[in-house]
């Protein structure tokens, strides 16, 4: 289910990290309300306070305060269920507003958070794992954030199986298959996207797509 | 600049923005779309290499297997691998494999493709980054062969379009021409009517033109007509329409004294013997009647003639002059056919025509006296009359002074005097100002010792049948005294040389050849030709007018009318008769004709010259009734170029 995404997803990136300066917080807060109502709003809220805090934090207190914020808020549960979809690839506020979502949710979420909060994207990976539920459950198709301090470094693992962040060597439970981010989605040096009709087919240009309509990017 | 100037600007202009529009079009979205399909199979390829060899053993020789695997299928020029800290494992680079493209159109489009980049896990550390270029050599081959194939197709197309647009502007330029021409011609006061043509502007331009020359053509008519019916009140005869005695005489001494075709000819005098008997039988209205069928038989005989004319002399007798005319037997016998078809039918009033008439025929030339001409026909008459019968006609015989006997020799001495060249001999036309008109010539032949005007041989090369030969001659010398001295010239062409269609053809030839002169070249033809073969004598002046030649009508005089009719045969001048410009002196209706006919000559763009000026007062008056120009035996040019009227 999640390897569907993986062509598509090698062309996703993110754009140039500004900060919180690219973020239209009205349009937010608008479009939230409007597709969410109340709860939407509370989302947006929540989430901007989050960013507020953290955005002079080192980085291992961002990178805890995401995870815990995504893993407490977000209820697991199958794209399917929730977005009648069979791989839907929610924004970070959609997520948060719904309260629910699968791995890749959680994942996006915080990505999408810690790129906000200028963490380097090169150190920032999302993984395609096997995790292995135990006591014959088998295996199943997950994914999580990997944090690469340097890029031959063993990653932080941010999940939402096992909420703490631990080194990928304790997590015996998965196995990587093979990691992405967003480099290359974006040209060098231009904040313009790339819109083309055959990218927009890609789930990240979905999402991307989305959070510009929310407002998460300004002056598209 | 031009109008059509204009549109070839525009439609070539047009032409030029679609064809580099559509190829700059085609070029730069075959770009895009190329480079997008290079740049995400770049993408996809290093993402599927890149999850393929984090699933397989990471050691050297796996690594460069699967590398120079994916390398070798050609579709790369780049593979490569590096490990974290940037050092190269492995590397496959191929040539750019841009061929047959020219480096400016590689300069101009220029590929930019980012290549594909991904990372190799192993286990949860990145093992490496492997980086690939597919190979888009082909790509600027493909987008150089279309936009040559662009190229061509535009080429064809632009082709086709110039043809279409050739098409289409000469079907505009075509009418815009003709309704140029019109406009043209209207300014010279020359009232043609065009041929509609099918686009409508300038259909509707032509439409308002042809009417304003019809309703222009038709108030000349209406002018003319009345010149007409005002001069036949003066110089006709009320009753039979023929020319009164003293117009008539004047007519005659002047062909008698012209030195042209006009010198030899025919006269005939009818005399109606029992007209006092037949006016107690019958009746005035009867006679009169009667008279005028006679009077009507004539005047057709001598139209027949060309330039023939009838008169009354007195109540009982005709005169008719057919001028050129020299069978005098065979005139007899028509003009006995005819008086014997009048009495064939019934007049007007129930009563058949049975006038008894007496007549005689007499052959005039050159140096013949109107009194002696008279006499002899006067005791021809008297014969006539004798024999008592009811048409009777004498033929007098004189004897003919001629210069050679029979047509043999009178062939060998016009050949020969031809072969040495005509003469000349010139008298000007001068306008108001003394200047110079042009100069009218009068061709003369070396005959027997003497130099010899027209009148005394025009009749044998018209029998001889080498008229137009000889008026060939006279063009050439009319040219060549052009050519010497300058001065425009006129000269006198037969009716005969212009229905000659190789005469038309050769003087076409000469005026081509001698464009200059050409220009000061005044051609003459007969009245005649107007009043019968108007088609004839247009179709001439179409033909000789590009040339720059003028061309007017000699003597005219005997039908005022046709001078409304001239307005669009493309004629430039007239030469009215001496006959009809004589005793002007306190006829003020007479003055008024012809003030009428030149103010009609110059609302239709003619000149108006008078013939036979007699004196310095005589020119004047005609000056102050708008002539432009006189001519006549007082008008003469001193060698020192000046003019003189003598009074």
């Amino acid at each position: 289910m999640m390897l569907a995404g993986l062509f598509g997803a090698g062309l996703l990136g993110w754009p140039g990290s500004k900060m919180l300066a690219d973020l239209d917080q009205e349009q937010l807060r608008r479009s939230m309300r409007q597709a969410y109502g109340q709860a939407g709003l509370t989302a947006v809220e929540e989430w901007l306070a989050l960013l507020n805090r953290l955005q002079q934090q080192p980085v291992n207190i961002q990178l805890g305060a995401v995870n815990d914020f995504f893993n407490l808020r977000v209820g697991w549960r199958d794209d399917i269920d929730i977005w009648n979809q069979k791989d839907y690839w929610a924004t970070p506020l959609e997520t948060l507003a719904r309260g629910k979502g699968d791995c890749e949710d959680y994942t996006i979420g915080k990505y999408a958070t810690l790129r906000q909060l200028n963490v380097a994207e090169e150190k920032l990976r999302l993984i395609y794992v096997k995790a292995w539920l135990g006591r014959g459950q088998g295996a199943q198709a997950h994914m999580v954030l990997g944090y690469y301090h340097t890029p031959g470094s063993e990653p932080l693992i941010l999940d939402n199986i096992i909420p703490n962040i631990t080194r990928g060597g304790e997590r015996t439970d998965l196995e990587p298959l093979f990691s992405f981010n967003g480099s290359g989605l974006w040209a060098q040096g231009s904040s313009q996207s790339r819109a083309d009709p055959l990218e927009r087919l890609s789930r990240w240009r979905s999402v991307i797509e989305r959070m510009q309509q929310h407002g998460f990017l300004r002056g598209r | 600049m031009s109008l059509i100037k204009q549109l070839w600007l525009i439609i070539l202009g047009l032409l030029i923005l679609a064809f580099s529009g559509s190829l700059f079009i085609s070029v730069t979205s075959s770009h895009d779309y190329i480079e997008r399909s290079i740049r995400l199979k770049n993408a996809d390829n290093t993402n599927a290499l890149a999850l393929t060899m984090s699933q397989l053993p990471k050691d050297g020789v796996t690594l460069e297997l699967l590398a120079s695997a994916q390398f070798d299928t050609g579709h790369y020029r780049l593979i490569e691998l590096r490990d974290t800290q940037g050092a190269v494992i492995t590397r496959h680079q191929a040539e750019t494999g841009i061929e047959n493209v020219p480096k400016w159109f590689v300069e101009l489009i220029d590929f930019n493709v980012p290549p594909g980049k991904a990372k190799i896990q192993d286990g949860w550390q990145q093992f490496a980054t492997l980086t690939l270029e597919g190979q888009h050599g082909f790509a600027y081959r493909t987008l150089w062969r279309s936009t040559l194939a662009l190229t061509g197709w535009f080429v064809l197309a632009g082709g086709i379009s110039l043809a279409l647009a050739w098409w289409l502007v000469r079907r505009i330029r075509l009418p815009l021409r003709a309704v140029i021409d019109q406009a043209q011609n209207i300014g010279q006061r020359r009232f043609t009517t065009a041929q509609e043509p099918r686009t409508q502007e300038l259909r509707e331009l032509v439409q308002a033109m042809n009417r304003l020359s019809t309703v222009v053509g038709d108030q000349l008519g209406k002018e003319g007509q009345q010149l007409e019916s005002l001069r036949r009140q003066l110089q006709h005869d009320a009753v039979t329409d023929t020319l009164q005695r003293s117009t008539f005489l004047d007519r005659l001494k002047e062909h008698l004294g012209s030195q042209d075709y006009r010198a030899n000819g025919m006269l005939i005098l009818l005399r109606v013997v029992d007209l006092a008997e037949y006016n107690q039988r019958f009746g005035h209205a009867v006679t009169d009647q009667h008279l005028r069928e006679l009077a009507d038989t004539l005047t057709e005989l001598a139209a027949e003639y060309g330039n023939g004319m009838v008169g009354r002399l007195n109540g009982q007798d005709f005169a008719v002059l057919l001028p050129g005319a020299n069978d005098l037997d065979n005139m007899r016998d028509r003009l006995y056919q005819s008086l014997d078809a009048l009495s064939d039918t019934a007049g007007d009033a129930g009563v058949t025509f049975a006038l008894q008439a007496a007549g005689a025929l007499i052959s005039y030339g050159p140096d013949d006296s109107q009194p002696l001409l008279f006499s002899a026909l006067d005791n021809a008459l008297a014969d006539a009359e004798m024999r008592g019968e009811r048409t009777s006609l004498s033929v007098v015989t004189q004897h003919q002074n001629a210069l050679f006997n029979g047509q043999e020799a009178w062939r060998d001495a016009l050949q020969e005097s031809m072969s040495q060249g005509v003469q000349l001999t010139s008298r000007p036309v001068i306008d108001e100002t003394r200047q110079l008109v042009h100069m009218e010539a009068q061709p003369e032949l070396f005959l027997s010792g003497e130099w010899r005007h027209a009148g005394i041989f025009m009749p044998w090369l018209t029998r001889l049948n080498i008229t137009t030969q000889f008026e060939l001659d006279m063009v050439d010398a009319a040219l060549a005294e052009i050519a010497r001295n300058g001065l425009p010239v006129s000269i006198h062409l037969s009716t005969a040389s212009i229905y000659d269609a190789r005469f038309v053809l050769e003087l076409r030839e000469r005026l081509l050849a001698n464009q200059e002169a050409s220009r000061k070249l005044w051609l003459e033809v007969p009245e005649s030709l107007a009043t019968r073969e108007m088609d004839n004598l247009r179709s001439f002046c179409r033909a000789q007018h590009s040339r720059g030649c003028h061309i007017g009508l000699k003597h005219v005089g005997t039908d005022v009318r046709r001078i409304a009719e001239l307005r669009d045969v493309g004629l430039d001048y007239l030469k009215i008769e001496a006959g009809l410009i004589s005793h002007l002196k306190d006829n003020d209706r007479l003055k008024e004709v012809l003030r009428g006919i030149a103010s009609l000559c110059h609302s239709e763009g003619l000149l108006v010259v008078a013939e036979g000026a007699t004196d310095s007062a005589h020119a004047q008056a005609l000056f102050e009734l708008g002539f432009d120009g006189v001519a006549g035996p007082g008008v003469k040019r001193h060698p020192d170029g000046h003019h003189i009227i003598e009074d």
